[in-house]
């Protein structure tokens, strides 16, 4: 049995009976797949829509125009991303090496049943090897230091760092609340001043801006219009009460993430959602920090009895499979007396499906890959009522917009979507329809 | 010493191919002109048959038809950057073909006209 296949088993033993169907037996051959193409979008930020470089488009975009309205050529994705990738683009600072192309094919499938909806998606890595690798604690002689970063990053692009990041694939959903997400999706929450976009924040800044202040925030995320007094600055964040008003009217956007590293190892995807920041939901998610705050040791390392070493090493030859710390399977603390090396390494982070509460844990997945392609099911219950949680429920349609993250890369290094539409037995139309399972 | 790239005689041909007007080519490459179309956004506001921001292509070709007005012209308004009027009444800066070549340009020009 392969690690991974031992992974999906495992994670199938989580799900349990509760549920109604099990997302690795469902026929998904009898399920309509609907190929979505997503693109490379650079830094094409809110502001950067509203302006007079978005040529001939400033003015429609303000006015809530939706993207697909001037967008709408059937190769339109393959169009912009290459455009955009090419070298040399206003939109794309970076050379980023190893970007082959500027789009890619998410094949999207969808089912429900009385308890859950079941979205299966399906796309080609940038990279011939499943991405499951995230950043390191490593041993310098002295302290343990981060190893390894997002391709962006300054340090990678420098050479003085690897680029190691986990792969993604994310989903935004809208039950129609969120003014304009109906028309321009995702990039309602892409703002300049935030991490990899233009005019990035700095700490000083962050630390004088009273919202970030006060929800304990360190940097820019993800945000909505609703929840800035002037939607195109970061800095003029609506006061904490504001935001508590918005959330409780239903004005975010649920975003669900799978992990290749952070949750794949225990069968789930995150929870969280994007109104003053990109947020868990409350509770605990499925990982955590495995840096400790005061001595930046690793809290916890291998538990080399049960796979045959406490850390790993650059060349070691783990790191052509799949390397998790799973705190209920393969992890013991932390021993700082043990004959650490030079160049021992640890995962930064600790995943664990048992300490994943509340409605940070409403998701389970499961994956595959194979072949160059990644297979991800993700379950989402239906009917959450959690605050933090868009119900689903039959009979509804969302807005909806898909991300993949791969090749080493987080932030705007991912392909996106246009906004899209998801009915869960809804007689409307809808892009992608939810089957209902027997 | 000067790295040769190029043998003279590839040279020659792709001179030719420069230089050679597009009527001698005969028929415009509606796959390429198309591409060289979408690449620069023209079909933002540009659709073939429905009217967005800007004109169809099926109402600009009836117009130049209607004004005997050919290719030249049409190059002429994707190169000058001249301000259009819109359906709502106001005015904005046509956007320039990111081409200055005048075989690419003439092949665009007798693509859009020929709808």
């Amino acid at each position: 049995m392969t690690k991974r296949t031992m992974i999906l088993a495992m994670s199938m033993l989580a799900f349990g009976s509760a549920m109604a169907a099990d997302p690795a037996t469902i026929n998904w051959a009898k399920i309509p797949a609907k190929k979505i193409q997503l693109f490379y979008p650079g830094q094409s930020s809110y502001e950067w829509l509203r302006s007079d470089a978005h040529k001939g488009a400033a003015k429609e975009t303000a006015r809530g125009d939706s993207c697909t309205s001037c967008h709408d050529a059937s190769d339109e994705e393959v169009l912009q991303g290459r455009k955009i990738l090419k070298g040399g683009h206003p939109l794309e600072p970076t050379a980023i090496a190893g970007k082959k192309n500027g789009n890619v094919d998410l094949h999207v499938q969808a089912a429900y049943d009385k308890k859950n909806a079941y979205l299966r998606f399906q796309w080609k890595t940038q990279n011939p090897y499943a991405g499951t690798e995230h950043q390191y604690l490593r041993f310098d002689g002295k302290e343990w230091k981060v190893w390894g970063y997002p391709k962006l990053d300054k340090v990678v692009q420098e050479g003085k760092q690897p680029g190691i990041y986990e792969d993604r694939m994310s989903i935004m959903i809208d039950d129609g609340k969120v003014a304009g997400f109906a028309k321009q999706g995702c990039w309602l929450t892409c703002h300049d001043g935030q991490r990899d976009m233009p005019k990035q924040f700095t700490k000083e800044e962050v630390a004088a801006n009273p919202l970030l202040t006060a929800i304990k925030k360190g940097d820019v995320r993800k945000y909505l219009p609703d929840s800035r007094t002037d939607p195109s600055d970061w800095k003029t964040g609506k006061s904490v009460e504001e935001i508590a008003k918005l959330k409780a009217e239903g004005k975010f956007v649920d975003l669900i993430q799978w992990r290749a590293h952070r949750s794949y190892p225990v069968g789930m995807a995150d929870d969280g959602y994007v109104l003053e920041f990109r947020l868990a939901d409350a509770g605990k998610d499925m990982f955590g920090g495995n840096a400790d705050s005061k001595t930046h040791q690793p809290k916890f390392m291998w538990d080399e009895k049960k796979v045959g070493f406490k850390s790993i090493r650059a060349d070691s030859q783990a790191r052509k499979g799949d390397l998790f710390l799973v705190r209920e399977q393969n992890a013991v603390p932390f021993d700082p007396n043990a004959d650490w090396k030079e160049g021992d390494m640890i995962p930064d982070y600790i995943v664990s499906r048992e300490d994943a509460k509340g409605s940070a844990a409403d998701n389970n997945a499961i994956a595959n890959w194979n072949a160059g392609m990644w297979t991800v099911v993700i379950v989402r219950p239906l009917g959450l009522t959690n605050a933090d949680d868009k119900m689903l429920k039959e009979g509804g349609v969302y807005n909806v917009g898909f991300a993949t993250h791969d090749d080493n890369i987080t932030t705007r290094g991912h392909f996106v979507s246009y906004v899209k539409t998801l009915g869960i037995g809804a007689r409307t139309k809808a892009d992608i329809k939810a089957v209902k399972l027997p | 010493m000067i790295r040769r790239l190029y043998s003279p005689g590839l040279v020659i041909i792709l001179a030719a191919a420069v230089s050679m007007p597009l009527t001698a080519t005969a028929q415009v490459d509606a796959a390429a002109a198309e591409k060289i179309f979408k690449e620069n956004d023209c079909h933002k506001c540009h659709h073939e048959t429905k009217a967005k921001k800007g004109p169809s292509l099926k109402k600009i070709s009836a117009k130049y038809k209607e004004k005997k007005l050919d290719e030249k012209e049409a190059i002429k308004h994707m190169t000058s950057g001249k301000k259009v009027k819109l359906d709502d009444g106001t005015e904005e800066d046509h956007k320039i073909i990111d081409t200055k070549d005048v075989n690419v340009q003439t092949s665009v020009a007798k693509w859009m006209l020929s709808h």
